[in-house]
């Protein structure tokens, strides 16, 4: 069953800080717009008539960041925590199989993103009544730009995990991790195929909810691929 | 016979090295078995294969009569291990650290402070492991290996890194297992000398292969001192007593006697003489278990 090896996880996680990530990511995509709406607030609402949708946009700038950013600290502290004493070989050497050993690190890594994103939700909500807005609140909108950027980087998140995993040094992930921020951060200028544009949530259909089904359907792709190559891979 | 761990043409390679090569390991239920070979004869490998960590590059691994290859998690469940350096948690307590492998044993909550008990860490149960010694580190994993009360337990090299008085301590607590819980033990090391006070079966690998394994008592048979007699013709010496009935080899310098007690002796030499024989010397040659164990895996690094 899959259930204790989860909860053995989020056992190993304490005191790694992995909690406090969760915390600083959401509010630190809110403080950037603090620091912005505090210093050009009127500058900020004659740029668009809707002025939740522009506020929006403006937490989005930075949202996709923060999630491939927090993807890359938490997968490779994941697999750091099995790395440093090679626990990987006492862990397999236990009743269960190598699949729910790679599925409960998912699973885990997967709350601790989808607790941000509800984080996220909150604090964007919470600022935004503040600002004053306006009486429309769109709460579908506020919605899709705090959840669909999880569903959309679960690609990177199935290749991040990959990668961890089967690296002996963690160098390996995290470059790839550093160029995948970048990647995230030039997100206009990259072409709709690749999966760090995605959680910006923007393509050319003009539909947000298209990134977020792509990332589900190549998320779990690669994360079956990922789940294969493990249980394929001798344990040292 | 029942046997526990039986392996057959048990085979891994690495690349082109094989670092195990046809091993057929056979260890009967309520034994200790010392697997004994000297760095890099590839027993971590073979133990890793027995615990379904590495994929065996041919040959079969049955542990409880059933294959390794479609139950490894049904055969885990009662098998404790311990593989080469211990791993552990550094910033959890003891305590966690068990409590992370007991969820998934499914063990009893009681368990982990029993077990602790057992090794003598429960005064330092919620201490960070970070700052334990090598020695308290090895513990807490002999620890983590017995939660679940395995049927088998695997323990690669367990007194590595413990004091002499820790060795003393793990040597009484593996041999009261088999007494006890019926557990069955394979305990790897490089010294004999380590494990021939508990062990009741060998194994002895080299290079990848098995070149001794049966019982200690046999093992010990092969040590015991043997008479050396150096007379004028010695072949001549060694015809007529074998024709006499006595069991002796012919060496290159002496006649070798295989005698269980002095009156023995006695009635050899007296018989020689009485056949008229000159005796020039009579002497013992003692060949410790451990020089048995030195000189079978010269043989092998020679070839
Ligand atoms: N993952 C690996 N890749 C390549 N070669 C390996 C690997 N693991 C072991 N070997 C080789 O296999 C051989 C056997 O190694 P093994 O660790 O099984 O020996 P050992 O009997 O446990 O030695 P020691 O007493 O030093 O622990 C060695 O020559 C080693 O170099
Ligand atoms: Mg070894």
């Amino acid at each position: 069953m899959i259930f204790p090896l989860i909860q053995s996880d989020f056992l190993k996680i304490k005191r790694k800080g992995m909690w406090l990530l969760c915390l600083i990511g959401p509010f630190g995509v809110v403080a950037l717009q603090m620091v912005n709406y505090g210093v050009r607030k009127d500058y900020l609402f004659e740029q668009m008539d809707d002025r939740w949708l522009y506020y929006l946009l403006n937490i989005n700038t930075f949202t996709p960041l923060a999630i491939v950013l927090g993807i890359v600290i938490l997968t490779s502290f994941m697999s750091s925590i099995e790395d440093e004493t090679n626990a990987w070989k006492q862990l397999v050497a236990l009743p269960v199989s190598k699949r729910s050993v790679y599925l409960s690190k998912f699973t885990v890594i997967s709350c601790i993103l989808f607790l941000s994103s509800v984080l996220l939700f909150l604090f964007v909500f919470g600022y935004g009544l503040t600002l004053g807005l306006g009486e429309d609140i769109p709460y579908l909108r506020l919605m899709e730009y705090s959840f669909l950027p999880f569903f959309a980087a679960l690609p990177v998140l199935g290749l991040q995990l990959w990668v961890a995993t089967i690296s002996k040094n963690q160098a390996i992930p995290v470059t790839l991790g550093v160029i995948g921020v970048i990647f995230a951060y030039s997100a206009p200028l990259l072409p709709d195929w690749m999966i760090w544009k995605w959680p910006a949530l923007s393509n050319d259909w003009g539909h947000a909810y298209i990134n977020a089904l792509l990332g589900i359907g190549f998320g779990v792709l690669l994360y079956l691929l990922g789940m294969v190559d493990f249980k394929r891979r001798d344990v040292k | 016979m029942e046997y526990i761990v039986e392996t057959k043409n048990l085979t891994k390679s690495f690349g082109k090295e094989k670092a195990v090569s046809n091993l057929e390991m056979k260890i009967p239920k309520g034994e200790i078995y010392g697997f004994l070979g000297p760095n890099g004869a590839g027993k971590t490998t073979t133990i890793r294969m027995l615990l379904g960590l590495m994929r065996p590059t041919s040959g079969s691994v049955q542990l409880f009569g059933k294959d390794m290859k479609n139950n490894r998690i049904d055969i885990l469940k009662n098998v404790g291990s311990l593989v080469e350096n211990p791993s552990y948690y550094p910033h959890l307590t003891a305590k966690e650290n068990l409590e992370a492998s007991r969820k998934i044993l499914h063990a009893p909550k009681e368990r982990i402070d029993e077990v602790l008990k057992l090794v003598r860490l429960h005064g330092v149960r919620n201490k960070k492991v970070k700052g334990f010694s090598l020695g308290m580190k090895q513990r807490l994993g002999i620890a983590a290996a017995m939660l679940h009360q395995p049927e088998l337990l695997i323990l690669d090299e367990p007194t590595n890194g413990l004091d002499p008085s820790g060795i003393i301590e793990m040597r009484e607590l593996i041999q009261s297992l088999p007494k006890e819980y019926g557990m069955t033990v394979l305990i790897s090391s490089h010294l004999l000398s380590e494990i021939d006070q508990m062990a009741t079966r060998v194994g002895v690998v080299t290079k990848g292969k098995m070149i001794f394994q049966d019982s200690i008592e046999t093992m010990r048979k092969i040590a015991q001192a043997s008479i050396q007699i150096k007379v004028n013709d010695n072949e001549a010496a060694w015809r007529s007593m074998l024709a006499n009935g006595q069991k002796a080899d012919l060496g290159e310098e002496h006649i070798n006697l295989q005698v269980e007690d002095d009156e023995q002796v006695a009635a050899s030499i007296d018989y020689l003489v009485q056949q008229g024989f000159s005796i020039y010397r009579v002497q013992e040659e003692t060949r410790s278990l451990e020089n048995i164990f030195l000189e079978m895996t010269k043989e092998e690094h020679a070839e």
